[in-house]
């Protein structure tokens, strides 16, 4: 990567007087470098792809495949395969935006310098609420899994704990995070190797039962029992399974050879986990019925497991579920408070958001701000609209995203120079915009009224509070 | 000119030794402020607050580095592995040696162990550099298990030394842990000078044996850095 500086052209400041912060950088493969310091990069490829895998696995493998299965049949496969596209065609065009701008706050950085302070301070409220109920959605799914482990143990309390659970886990991540100083990134790491390493086996054995090698019938249905129609609603629905790219762009400024890795990290975990997603799918409808695997609910997969692999299996599928579903909410938890961080630093959010404890060294103010509505939201425990709701609001994200790419491209300014330029330019980042946008279109109305909601609060927000902050071309 | 990195966790009340800083009065010093963060705090988050008090902490203890004798400078960089920092930095000013802090009063005497798997000659030719014309006597302690090989080597690298006009005694000990050596060895030595040793396992279970050195004898220690170029 090149070493450059880049000019400034923001300012303004918002109604309590603070101004963005934007100085000059120089970005290195190790370490940005400012005025009066140097920001140390030490996250690598592994690390990124334990962010974006660790983050999008625990929804699309153990949380969705029954909900989709009841509405689209087996033909759900095509719905994750969708989702997987789309996320393609977002991701590639992040990665050449999060190359040319390796700065923390990822989605929300690159549309505030390429179409301004307004969708800035839409898109950064929108990525902070998008995240909020993503984690909240996460959360409910290991609600699911810690009863279904009870239930395994010996213990049934019913799906009246679900919620009491989630909660209880919101609380506990906001708590560790604020106090902790343990390295929970390694764990996360090892977390993420254990998850693909039991999915590898059970893929494996079920993709072979499935094929009829081990002689098993499966139950004979129609591949797309409910017509096309659901096929998109589903994959709407499921699109929450495909978050976790950009929360690797969350971290970009944390990244070691952004340049390469960046790219690599977000497309490979695009790629690994829509593999797995439609691997899972065509393994879990071949071993029960649709509307049988639907009836299962949020942990059909636990039956799945049983079903292939005895009760070992279940006992697999439910222990690898608990783990993804919390290694998906820890680092959506730790994605937030990185997404108000960068709002509150471009003074779109007041700057005490941004304080950091003088005990833990912990941004706990952010934290506050991410827990407190998570812990509200899961709640409600209504896991079909919380994943709706956080796919609406990245879909906006990711559709603004390609929009900036393309202007920002139209009259590349000088300090524009990315180590990744998107293949297939203009054909991706326009397909990219017009499919992310078309498939919120595909949501349940309710998700839509509340994700509109959300963007209209931050619109109003923006022209209260920052309307005379600049951010267009400041870097 | 001979460089040191020191490092320096400047926002925990970290401060160099006065010995430190007038041994160090022979050699070019960049001093190293640091501040390590938990991975929920990006660094950048933690600069928006720190870095101007930072600083400030920086130019006063450059200004006494000065005042001790060698050319000053200063890094100062935000991080979530310090380790990582100071390897950064050091192959960056081309440090020849890193300090790892202690307490010491005035220097008199160096220990420095020469067993393992060190780089002797760059030890040693540091040694040169950093005593110069002092009045500052250097022990070379060897524990090995060939008597009469260790005594060999041992006063080969005491010939280098006095070459150069510097009061060397040997310490030469068959058999029995190097470390625990170094140990008893460090009460009647003001300050460790040792080579960066390869990683392997049992520094990846124990902790680098330079950092456990420091801990152990309570002076402080330089680490004199392997040669960049020869390693994989």
């Amino acid at each position: 990567m090149s070493d450059r500086e880049a000019p400034t052209a923001g300012g303004g400041a918002n109604v309590g007087n603070e101004s963005p912060v934007i100085e000059a950088t120089v970005e290195t493969d190790e370490a940005t470098i400012t005025d009066d310091s140097e920001l140390e990069r030490t996250l690598g490829l592994a690390g990124g792809l334990a962010i974006g895998v660790g983050t999008m696995i625990g929804a699309g493998i153990f949380v969705f495949p029954g909900l989709a299965a009841g509405r689209a049949g087996p033909a759900a496969a095509g719905s994750f395969a969708i989702g997987a596209v789309v996320a393609l065609l977002v991701a590639l065009p992040a990665s050449e935006l999060a190359t040319a701008m390796p700065k923390s706050g990822g989605a929300y950085y690159f549309i505030s310098r390429g179409l301004g302070a307004l969708a800035g301070t839409v898109v950064g409220l929108s990525l902070w609420f998008g995240l909020v109920f993503a984690t909240a959605f996460y959360l409910v799914g290991f609600g699911y899994y810690a009863v279904d482990t009870l239930t395994e143990v010996g213990v049934s309390v019913g799906d009246g704990f679900v919620v009491p659970l989630a909660v209880a886990l919101g609380v506990a991540f906001t708590v560790l995070n604020a106090t902790g100083t343990e390295n929970a990134a390694k764990l996360q790491n090892g977390v993420v190797a254990l998850l693909l390493s039991i999915l590898a086996v059970f893929l494996t054995y079920g993709g072979l039962d499935a094929l009829g090698v081990l002689g098993r019938p499966s139950p004979p249905q129609t591949f797309v029992p409910f017509g096309l129609a659901p096929v998109f609603t589903t994959a709407a629905l499921v699109f929450t399974s495909y978050l976790g790219f950009a929360q690797v762009a969350t971290v970009a400024g944390e990244m070691k050879s952004p340049g390469r890795n960046l790219p690599l990290a977000m497309v490979g975990s695009v790629l690994v986990v829509g593999v797995l997603y439609v691997a899972t799918i065509f393994v879990a409808t071949s071993a029960f019925e649709s509307a049988r695997l639907a009836s299962f609910g949020e942990t059909a997969m636990v039956e799945v497991g049983r079903r292939f692999l005895g009760r070992a299996g279940a006992v697999a599928i439910v222990f690898g579920g608990l783990l993804a579903t919390m290694s998906s909410a820890n680092a959506s938890v730790l994605s937030t408070s990185r997404a108000i961080y960068a709002v509150s630093k471009d003074a779109l959010l007041p700057r005490w958001a941004s304080r950091i404890n003088l005990r833990y060294g912990t941004p706990h103010v952010a934290l506050g701000m991410a827990g407190g509505p998570i812990v509200v939201l899961a709640a409600t425990g209504r896991v079909e609209i919380l994943a709706e709701v956080a796919s609406f609001l990245h879909l906006v994200l990711y559709g603004l995203l390609c929009v900036s790419l393309v202007v920002l491209r139209r009259d590349e300014p000088d300090w524009y120079d990315p180590d990744f330029r998107t293949p297939g330019y203009p054909v991706v980042p326009v397909l990219g915009a017009l499919a992310s946008f078309a498939l919120i279109g595909f949501m349940q109305p309710t998700s839509q009224v509340i994700g509109a909601g959300m963007m209209v609060v931050s619109a109003g927000w923006y022209y209260y509070y920052a309307r005379d902050v600049r951010l267009k071309g400041a870097l | 000119m001979t460089r040191v990195l020191v490092p320096l966790a400047v926002l925990e009340g970290e401060s160099v030794s006065l010995g430190l800083m007038n041994l160090l009065g022979t050699v070019d010093v960049t001093v190293l402020g640091y501040h390590v963060l938990p991975e929920q705090t990006p660094p950048d988050q933690a600069r928006l607050q720190y870095e101007k008090r930072a600083n400030e902490t920086l130019a006063d203890v450059v200004e006494e580095f000065r005042l001790a004798g060698g050319a000053a400078d200063s890094r100062l960089v935000f991080t979530p592995d310090r380790t990582k920092t100071i390897r950064r930095v050091a192959d960056e000013v081309g440090a020849a040696a890193y300090t790892i802090k202690g307490a010491t009063g005035a220097v008199e005497r160096l220990l420095v162990p020469l067993s393992g798997d060190v780089d002797v000659d760059r030890v040693l030719s540091f040694v040169v550099d950093l005593v110069a014309d002092r009045d500052i006597g250097v022990t070379l302690l060897l524990v090995t298990d060939d008597e009469s090989e260790g005594r060999r080597s041992l006063d080969e690298a005491e010939a280098t030394l006095a070459e150069r006009g510097l009061d060397v005694r040997t310490e030469l000990v068959v058999g029995g842990d190097p470390f625990d050596a170094l140990v008893d060895a460090s009460p009647s030595h003001e300050a460790v000078v040792m080579g960066e040793q390869a990683p392997s396992l049992r520094s990846s279970l124990l902790g680098e044996e330079t950092d456990r050195a420091a801990a152990e004898s309570v002076s402080p220690v330089l680490v004199v850095r392997r040669d960049p170029e020869n390693e994989t």
